[in-house]
């Protein structure tokens, strides 16, 4: 996990949800890129944050994008987040006795028998045991110092502009505790219409 | 190719004949045309797939007869053709509906099912050391994205959704049946006595609930999908009719 | 005519990926062997030996218990969550789905315990089915024992199995190295030893539900408030030869407290460098043709 540091959090709000990473990729103590992020887009209304070792991030990434499109493919529907958090979680237990160094992310809208989108975020460790939350999920080197932040900062049913402030304001004074995370930050907020990416303004020590 | 038993190419069946047939493919049709009739029928509200199931001697304890299987919680197929090639596979249908479940946390859709069966069966036609299945499978199942399905696999591995088929002995009156009878609005409890009147036509013997087996999918209300309990299973969509509903419905 | 839209895109570094064989697409894949992939082991044990250690997995600290009364089981569980120190998850669910009529709690490593009775699950409806009979607890038991044996304690689930069959009401405890107990009340996890004091002095033969629902709730009130690895809730699940009744959250002794203060930021506060809008609406111009004189000629 401290190898190239790097952290991940995800926020339930009123019908949207947020996902942000910072853009640290170091080699131990030494800080190598400021342009790494660590959230990927699964589907429209899915996305996947992970964080821990890089090449195991690059690995599962591709391995996700595969199967994904394997899905689409072979039951011409695109994947609801329950069932890619499923995926996720199947993926990494069966590396259960040589896992990937990850702890994945995933914050989406899943469609309800009804026709409407719920927000949806998940988290789990590295072998796939999967915590889904009702307010917040968080993973990576800062992990100790966001749930601090988060249990402090998050309410419910924030707007997708609240929302923002306050996963943004988490995520950035935590990874300013950590040595590990920062270099900047990367926010996305999913709404039922749109998707806002912001990269935002922060300490680059 | 002018001999009536296939001649040359009826036994090597990975062997096209010049006339582009596979033998075997067409003989284990046969077969399936042997078997005892079944149908299904898609209605508005759910699915009914039935069959006549006949002991080859009355010293035959048909309690242990099946012909309707559960393959998972939402899906049910029945069978025309021979027995011992529908338990393997109706075993291979229900590991494969497992598997799904553990990689996804959610059973498969009718038609992924279906798509695994009807590959298990084209694989048949092209090994080497093997024969075709000698089964036809109506497939029925119920899934988010589509709702109620019907669908229909062959020995050779083709496949097709259905509002309405019939396989075995019987498949081309019944059929012809069906056409008649079949509008896209008719409710599951009709759908159910348009399947036992087409099994009676042509129907050997007696209709009792032991020489009639049935399955239904019920599509579940918007109320039932919203409503989830924690550390509980969403109810079953797919269930065979006991003895004594198969009994009440024939006495209507 | 022009038509906006936007495709999913998921662009940047390109990896080559080894097919996994599940997806080798000639042979379908109701052929699919399970099991455990150790390909990264030997890699992770170089960087172990670097100084790189295995980051730490969710493990449930836990008080599971579980109880026999007059007409059947009564399980329980907290719903506690740990990673090393940090508390995880505050309120995860214990008490797994094994069949209708049985079910185990779990205690160990989190992932362990939630795949582990998954699997036995899946056994347990695809031996149910062949069967034709309702499954006995038994059978799960015997599941489980063999496949945390042949793991030799490397799967690390304690589990505490409860149900009703054919044969009346049974109570396991599975340790992981599969060895396995019978008895008329059980304890595991690190809150084991709260309960079972709670259960030593307070359980009696032939209790009724109601009674039996109290004890197994003290239990947990033990190990929730005494242990630092259980917390949060109680779950508990009462079987009985006619019914299960799942009990999620029955108590919540340790609700969080209104917050004084909203810690809301005024819209804002935080700067940005960068905005991209993805609008997930497709957007289309529709450009008629031939409108007026010269009318499409349709004959």
């Amino acid at each position: 996990m401290e190898y190239n540091g790097g952290s991940v959090v995800a926020m339930v709000g009123k019908d949207c949800v947020a996902i942000a990473c910072d853009l640290r990729l170091g080699n131990q103590a030494l800080g190598v890129s400021s342009n790494f992020p660590k959230i990927f887009p699964i589907t429209d209304r899915i996305y996947l944050g992970m964080s821990g070792l890089a090449t195991d991030l690059e690995t599962l990434r591709e391995r996700f994008r595969f199967r994904v499109n394997m899905y689409t493919i072979k039951e011409e529907r695109e994947i609801e987040p329950q069932t890619f958090a499923h995926l996720v979680s199947s993926t990494l237990y069966e590396h259960r006795f040589g896992p990937y160094f990850i702890e994945p992310v995933i914050a989406g809208l899943s469609k309800t028998p009804s026709g409407d989108l719920k927000p949806f975020i998940a988290a789990a460790d590295l072998i796939g045991c999967l915590n889904f939350a009702k307010d917040f999920v968080v993973s990576g080197t800062a992990s100790a110092k966001i749930y601090g932040l988060a249990e402090a900062l998050w309410e419910p049913d924030l707007e997708p502009e609240d929302l923002f402030e306050t996963i943004s304001q988490t995520l950035m004074n935590a990874v300013d505790r950590d040595a590990f995370s920062g270099w900047g930050c990367l926010v996305h907020v999913l709404t039922k219409d749109k998707v806002i990416t912001r990269t935002l303004k922060s300490r680059m020590d | 190719m002018a001999n009536a038993n296939g001649g040359a190419y009826s036994y090597s069946l990975t062997v096209f004949s010049p006339s582009g047939k596979l033998v075997q493919i067409e003989h284990a049709l046969a077969a399936v045309a042997q078997g005892t009739t079944s149908l299904g029928i898609k209605a508005s509200n759910g699915i009914v797939i039935a069959t006549e199931k006949k002991a080859s001697s009355i010293l035959v304890d048909d309690s242990m007869l099946d012909k309707v299987a559960v393959v998972c919680p939402n899906i049910g197929i029945v069978y025309s053709g021979m027995g011992p090639d529908f338990r393997v596979l109706i075993g291979k249908a229900r590991k494969s509906a497992q598997a799904y479940w553990k990689m996804y946390g959610e059973y498969p859709p009718t038609r992924v099912l279906t798509q695994e069966l009807a590959a298990v069966m084209q694989q048949a036609t092209q090994s080497g050391g093997v024969r075709p299945y000698g089964v036809s499978l109506l497939v029925a199942g119920w899934d988010i994205t589509r709702g109620p399905t019907l669908h229909q696999v062959d020995p050779s591995g083709s496949f097709w959704a259905w509002k309405a088929s019939a396989i075995g002995k019987n498949m081309v009156n019944a059929k012809t049946f069906l056409e008649k009878r079949y509008n896209d609005d008719i409710s599951l409890e009709d759908a159910i006595h348009t399947a036992l009147l087409t099994l009676k036509e042509g129907f050997e013997g007696q209709m009792t609930e032991k020489t009639i087996e049935i399955g239904i999918i019920t599509v579940p209300s918007a109320g039932e999908l919203e409503e989830e309990k924690p550390g509980e299973r969403p109810k079953p969509t797919f269930r065979k009719l006991s003895e004594e509903e198969v009994r009440d419905y024939l006495a209507l | 005519m022009e038509i906006l839209s936007y495709l999913n895109a998921c662009g940047g570094h390109r990896l080559l990926t080894r097919i996994p064989p599940s997806f080798d697409m000639s042979v379908p894949s109701v052929h699919l062997a399970s099991g455990f992939d150790f390909s990264n082991q030997i890699r992770n044990n170089f960087l172990a030996e670097r100084g790189i250690p295995l980051p730490k997995a969710t493990s449930t600290g836990t008080t599971i218990v579980g109880c026999l009364f007059k007409d059947g089981i009564v399980l329980g569980a907290d719903t506690r969550a740990t990673e090393g120190d940090i508390v995880a998850d505050k309120n995860c669910e214990k008490i797994h789905y094994i069949t209708e009529n049985i079910r185990c709690c779990g205690a160990g490593t989190a992932a362990d315990t939630e795949f582990t009775t998954a699997m036995i699950s899946s056994n347990m409806e695809l031996h149910a089915l062949w069967t034709g009979r309702k499954p006995r607890v038994v059978t799960a038991m015997t599941m489980l024992k063999q496949t945390l044996f042949k793991y030799q304690g490397q799967i690390g689930a304690a589990l505490v199995l409860g149900g009703v069959d054919s044969a009346g009401p049974h109570l396991f405890t599975i340790h992981p190295h599969g060895s396995t107990d019978k008895l008329p009340f059980v304890t595991m996890g690190s809150g084991s030893l709260a309960a079972m004091a709670v259960f030593e002095s307070g359980w009696k033969p032939n209790m009724d539900r109601a009674e039996a629902l109290q004890l197994v709730k003290d239990a947990i009130f033990a190990g929730i408030f005494n242990d630092l690895g259980s917390g949060s809730n109680v779950d508990a699940c009462i079987i009985t030869a006619t019914s299960t009744e799942m009990l999620r959250n029955v108590e919540m002794p340790n609700q969080r407290a209104e917050k004084e203060n909203k810690y809301e930021f005024k819209r804002g506060t935080t700067a940005w460098k960068k905005e991209e809008v993805r609008s997930l609406i497709t957007s289309e111009q529709v450009t008629l043709i031939g409108v007026g004189d010269e009318s499409m000629d349709t004959s």
